[in-house]
């Protein structure tokens, strides 16, 4: 592990200064939690003053000498702390946990920024469920900085110079002594126990995240493992994870009971050296007996200060690592697109050329593409054939600038891909991918990604050329129905479709197209390949399919490529059928 | 834990968390032991503390005499401190040990369901529900249970101390205390409403953000991402509006009680107060004193410290309840009982590797899937199931592994027979090809396990790796493409020697290349005396085959040798 404070530090800044943004309310929530804690405070010392002055003056009176008290103002005084510390709880608890949700809002729109801007490179890898919850569970981590970690901390540094400068009014000495006592114990409390549980507290999550994958390993591969009779050995790795994992969580535990403990033992200790300084006042008549009594009470109320501390402390490393997670998908943005003098970008249909282009995908053994060549003019038509894993879908990613390769050339139109801007590639290269990606919004709005602009009526034109407007007609909500998440309530044809439809809303001058066709029954198929070889006139197009001449083929081929194992075949022979 | 079984009914989350509890019950007890020990030692420290000053203030007492008073509430502060450290230490004990058995019964209890009953399940979903909602539970057993006694004793324990010193005071208390169970069913409420919303609204949040995360490559593609962030915050903010008007409601509980301990210290020091100066007549008030008062005043507050740590503690319940929620799901399915028995009988059965007579399968709700079908496997034979899909290949497949149990029909199994599996959708673990292989031979030689990567046709890939077979693969099996890991599997095969193959469908969705290389594989296996079954509806496999078992719908079987059908 690197050294903990200054990399702490650099991992947490962009989302200390992420926190900064909302600055105001920020302080204006610490100090409705500082208003609670002084009104706790005052509560008991005002209270243990009241009963020790009027207990003293009852004495007097009781011994018949005159003597008067005034309870009125001490009395208000207590229901007013009765009252303040009750409501300003319930107003800093709301105020505070609607300041957590906008930071949520902050924090999510600015992931989502971020992962904009990531490659497929860096996304590929971040697909699968676990991973999304991992992030989202990364974001609640960091979301909770504010009302764990900081806010708490300074409070109580606050409260505690706030009580030892009370203190100090009446007696100095009280005042340095328990001030330097409760700083020595928050400094425990926050940094001590920071230090102490980081490195478990760092681990946790990662080992909870290898604890998830053997887990997956074990689930999938079952039937393997259950042949083999190697579930029992499978079972020992997952149990040697789940041991470190709790060794280390049985040990975060320990010192968050040692936090409690010595928190507690730490307000004892000062509530003590109170009671024994205040009395060593009072006996030398530097301080009356109800001062004398409210000192080691104030102090004892203090205590709620830091009662959350140490949990949240020890726990540290867990925010850590939920920092650097985040920071490493930020490093990982494309660089700042090279400052390309906007190149002159050819109008109508593009010409496509790559040049011994070499791709490999992080981590795999092998390359996808290894020099990789084709050339194809300006509305032609390619199909880009091959078994999956073929390399097909790189072709798709580096036409899209989704990859980019290691070295040879892509150009578009006879522009370097690389110079061209980002918003005419997204307006100009149109790829239907192999994975149909719907949202969880209505029909219509998952159609106008294509064209925000569309209306309706070209909304059920492109419906109609996909055959789905007597479908989407006899929908109950018609074309305001939701389709549910990632298109569930779609069957797999009917999702491939209407994500063929909203790529038909554009006027893209190069459209690939993975798989057009797959999941359809033939029928449809034929049907659709004549509207669509009329819609791609005038376009580049390139297909990518598994195997020609298997059902109904895309329309209007010009050229035929074979991809295996990344390589293009010298022929195109056996291509078809 | 209680085996869900069908006579009691079916396991409840309540159920299941209690059955939980009963399996550490001594811990669990142990730590209410240890705070309300912390709680009685806080009432004894509270006393030392009212006598100091009582001592010193009425009574004239001299420092040195109070001396010991002094060290008394050192010793008690250092026990209640460690009272408290053994509390919370013995219950987070407890609830490693709930959450390690929760999580061993569950595993258990899927290997019982078998890989046939898995695979109608989302693994990824399922490895979450086993990390994450056995996670889930850690508050509820480790803070949750023992401050539910603690609510009780420790009240109760000041309650008679306050009796003790002032019935009047005790009086106020007490008023509350019926009050207390309502708090808490206030508290309650207000806590599971709010967790279910929030539960229900983060969901919603969440499931809209990663909605628009798996789609990001379609955003950039269509230029839109700048809109979708807009769109991300929007929906947070959104969820933010309307949460806050469930919280409005929700933090009115606790503030309750909070109110309650604030009025409790109020109440006391202004009774107090006035009874010590003389102007209340009634009652016991006039015979209070500086250390009563004091006492009563300090006591106050703890009366209430433990429903308030309850009422933090309260969604530590619901998370745990929600998650118990679909761990039962998962427990109420009941695995096959003949599975679990073998239902196939080991019998010595000469140069026969498998006998199935008149086996048919059911699959709940599907009715019959297949059978009944009569096979007898010899050592070495090498046959093809063929038919259309769906008509159960892979179950007859299933059977022959002991994956799944006959619903008639009997089984028998050389004894001793081990068998070797492969799909299409090969295991692959984390870690180094080695380590994928001893899945199958655990003492495997380093020679060994190159010579079956090599046979496997991965003996080229291997020559280019610096590390060779220490080599690791990333997260299932990132560094390989799919017919390298076909591959891998096949040198699993070679390198197992179990006499009977099991093969499904194994060339789909491979490469011709990879598929030639495959088919000849086999051919060697074959060559070396292996028995393969091979559900495939691949000529150039079936031509493999020296006979042919073709099932078809309606659950006929028809045999053909592969002379008969040439």
């Amino acid at each position: 592990m690197p050294s903990p404070d200054a990399s702490l530090w650099r991992t947490l800044r962009p989302w200390l200064s992420l926190l900064g943004q909302r600055r105001r309310r920020l302080i204006l929530g610490g100090l409705l939690m500082a208003v609670t804690l002084v009104s706790a405070i005052g509560l008991l010392a005002l209270s243990g003053w009241f009963i020790t002055a009027t207990a003293l003056t009852g004495l007097l009176l009781t011994a018949g000498v005159a003597a008067a008290l005034d309870v009125y103002v001490p009395g208000g005084g207590i229901r007013l702390f009765a009252v303040t510390r009750t409501v300003s709880r319930y107003v800093e608890r709301l105020y505070n946990h609607d300041t957590v949700l906008r930071l949520l809002a902050d924090l999510r729109s600015r992931l989502f920024a971020v992962l904009s801007g990531l490659d497929s490179h860096a996304l590929s890898r971040r697909r699968a469920s676990d991973w999304l919850n991992r992030l989202t569970a990364d974001i609640d981590t960091l979301d909770s900085l504010y009302l764990r970690l900081l806010a708490p901390a300074l409070v109580a540094l606050l409260a505690i110079l706030g009580l030892a400068a009370f203190l100090a009014l009446w007696s100095p000495r009280v005042g340095m002594a328990i001030g330097s006592l409760l700083l020595v114990g928050w400094v425990w409390l926050t940094a001590g126990q920071a230090r102490l549980g980081m490195a478990a507290s760092h681990r946790q999550v990662r080992d909870l995240e290898r604890l998830r994958g053997r887990l997956i390993e074990q689930l999938q591969g079952l039937a393997e493992l259950e042949a083999y009779g190697s579930l029992g050995d499978h079972c020992a790795r997952l149990a040697a994870i789940e041991s470190r994992l709790y060794r280390d969580q049985r040990r975060l535990g320990q010192w968050v009971s040692l936090g409690n403990a010595l928190a507690s033992i730490v307000v004892g200790l000062a509530m003590l050296l109170a009671l024994w300084l205040a009395s060593q006042a009072w006996r030398t008549e530097l301080l009356s007996g109800p001062l004398m009594v409210m000192m080691p009470l104030a102090v004892l109320a203090i205590g709620e200060a830091l009662v959350a501390l140490p949990a949240a402390f020890t726990w540290l490393g867990a925010t850590w690592a939920a920092a650097e997670r985040l920071n490493a998908l930020e490093a990982q943005q494309r660089g700042a697109a090279k400052a390309h003098p906007s190149p002159r970008l050819p109008g109508g249909p593009l010409s496509v050329t790559l040049e011994a282009v070499t791709l490999t995908h992080a981590g795999a053994l092998i390359p996808a593409l290894a020099g990789v060549s084709l050339q194809l003019g300006p509305g032609e038509r390619l199909a880009l054939c091959g078994a999956s894993g073929a390399g097909k879908s790189s072709v798709a990613g580096l036409l899209t600038r989704q990859l980019t390769p290691e070295s040879g050339d892509v150009r578009l139109g006879g522009v370097a891909l690389e110079a061209w801007p980002t918003a005419a590639l997204a307006d100009r290269v149109a790829l239907l991918t192999q994975q149909t990606d719907l949202f969880d919004a209505s029909l219509a709005a998952n159609l106008r990604l294509g064209d925000p602009q569309a209306s309706e009526a070209r909304l059920w034109h492109v419906l109609a050329m996909v055959e789905l407007a007597d479908w989407a007609d006899a929908l109950p909500q018609g074309l305001a129905s939701r389709v549910g998440e990632g298109g569930r309530r779609l069957s797999g044809g009917q999702a491939r479709r209407v994500a063929l439809a909203r790529l038909l809303l554009r006027e893209p001058d190069l459209v690939v197209l993975d798989e057009p066709f797959a999941g359809l029954d033939a029928a449809t198929a034929a049907c659709l390949a004549a509207r669509l070889d009329a819609w791609l006139v005038g376009r580049t197009v390139i297909y990518l399919v598994h195997q020609l001449g298997d059902s109904v083929d895309p329309p209007g081929i010009d050229q035929r490529r074979i991809l295996r194992e990344g390589r293009l075949c010298k022929t195109a022979q056996g291509v078809s059928g | 834990m209680d085996a869900p079984d069908a006579a009691t009914g079916a396991l409840t989350a309540r159920r299941y968390l209690r059955d939980l509890a009963a399996g550490e019950r001594r811990r669990l007890r142990l730590a209410i032991l240890a705070g309300t020990a912390a709680g009685l030692l806080t009432i004894a420290q509270l006393m030392l503390l009212a006598r100091f000053i009582s001592r010193l203030l009425i009574d004239g007492a001299s420092l040195s005499e109070l001396m010991p008073v002094l060290a008394g509430l050192l010793a008690l502060l250092v026990l209640r401190a460690l009272a408290l450290y053994l509390q919370e230490t013995l219950a987070q004990a407890a609830s490693l040990r709930i959450r390690r058995r929760a999580r061993h019964a569950l595993l258990d209890h899927l290997a019982r369901l078998g890989p046939v009953r898995l695979s109608a399940r989302h693994s990824a979903s399922l490895a979450n529900q086993l990390v994450e909602q056995v996670e889930a539970l850690d508050g509820y057993f480790a803070r949750f249970q023992p401050q539910l006694g603690l609510a009780v004793l420790v009240p109760l324990s000041i309650l008679l101390a306050v009796l003790w010193l002032d019935w009047l005071a005790a009086l106020f208390l007490l008023i509350s205390a019926p009050l207390i169970p309502l708090f808490m069913a206030l508290v309650g409420m207000g806590a599971a409403q709010l967790n279910r919303e929030q539960f229900a609204a983060v969901a919603r949040l969440s499931g809209h953000f990663i909605d628009r995360v798996r789609g990001i490559t379609t955003l950039q593609l269509f230029g839109r991402t700048a809109q979708a962030t807009r769109e991300v915050h929007a929906a947070a903010d959104d969820y933010r509006q309307r949460s806050m008007r469930v919280l409005r409601l929700a933090f009115l509980s606790s503030a309750v009680l909070e109110f309650f301990a604030s009025v409790a210290i109020a109440v006391m020091a202004i009774y107090v107060g006035f009874g010590l100066l003389g102007y209340i007549e009634y009652g016991p008030a006039d015979e209070l004193t500086l250390f009563g008062g004091l006492l009563v005043l300090l006591l106050a507050p703890e009366f209430f410290q433990p429903l308030r740590s309850l009422s933090q503690h309260y969604h530590d319940r619901a998370a745990a309840l929600g998650a118990a929620e679909g761990l039962v799901a998962l427990l109420n399915e009941i695995p096959d009982a003949q599975r679990l028995s073998g239902g196939a009988a080991p019998a010595p059965l000469h140069d026969r590797l498998v006998e199935l007579e008149a086996v048919s399968v059911e699959h709940a709700g599907r009715g019959r899937v297949l059978g009944p079908v009569d096979l007898t496997l010899a050592a070495g034979e090498v046959v093809a199931v063929t038919g259309p899909s769906g008509v159960g290949k892979s179950t007859l497949l299933q059977l022959l592994a002991g994956f799944i149990a006959p619903a008639s029909g009997s089984i028998r199994v050389a004894e001793g027979l081990s068998l070797a599996w492969m799909d299409q959708r090969p295991l692959l673990i984390q870690g180094s090809l080695a380590d994928n292989l001893r899945l199958a031979a655990p003492d495997a030689s380093a020679a060994e396990m190159r010579g079956a990567l090599g046979r496997a046709g991965l003996g080229e890939l291997l020559a280019t790796l610096p590390r060779g077979i220490e080599t690791h693969l990333g997260e299932r099996g990132v560094g390989l493409s799919g017919g390298q890991a076909q591959r891998l599997a096949l040198a699993r095969v070679f390198l197992s020697q179990a006499p009977l193959v099991l093969l499904d469908e194994p060339t789909a969705s491979l490469d011709a290349e990879t598929e030639g290389y495959l088919i000849e594989a086999l051919q060697a296996l074959a060559d070396e005396g292996r028995a393969l079954v091979i559900a495939t509806h691949h000529p150039a496999l079936m031509a493999l085959a020296k006979r042919r078992l073709s099932l078809e719908a309606q659950a006929t079987v028809q045999e053909a040798s592969h002379d008969a059908l040439a």
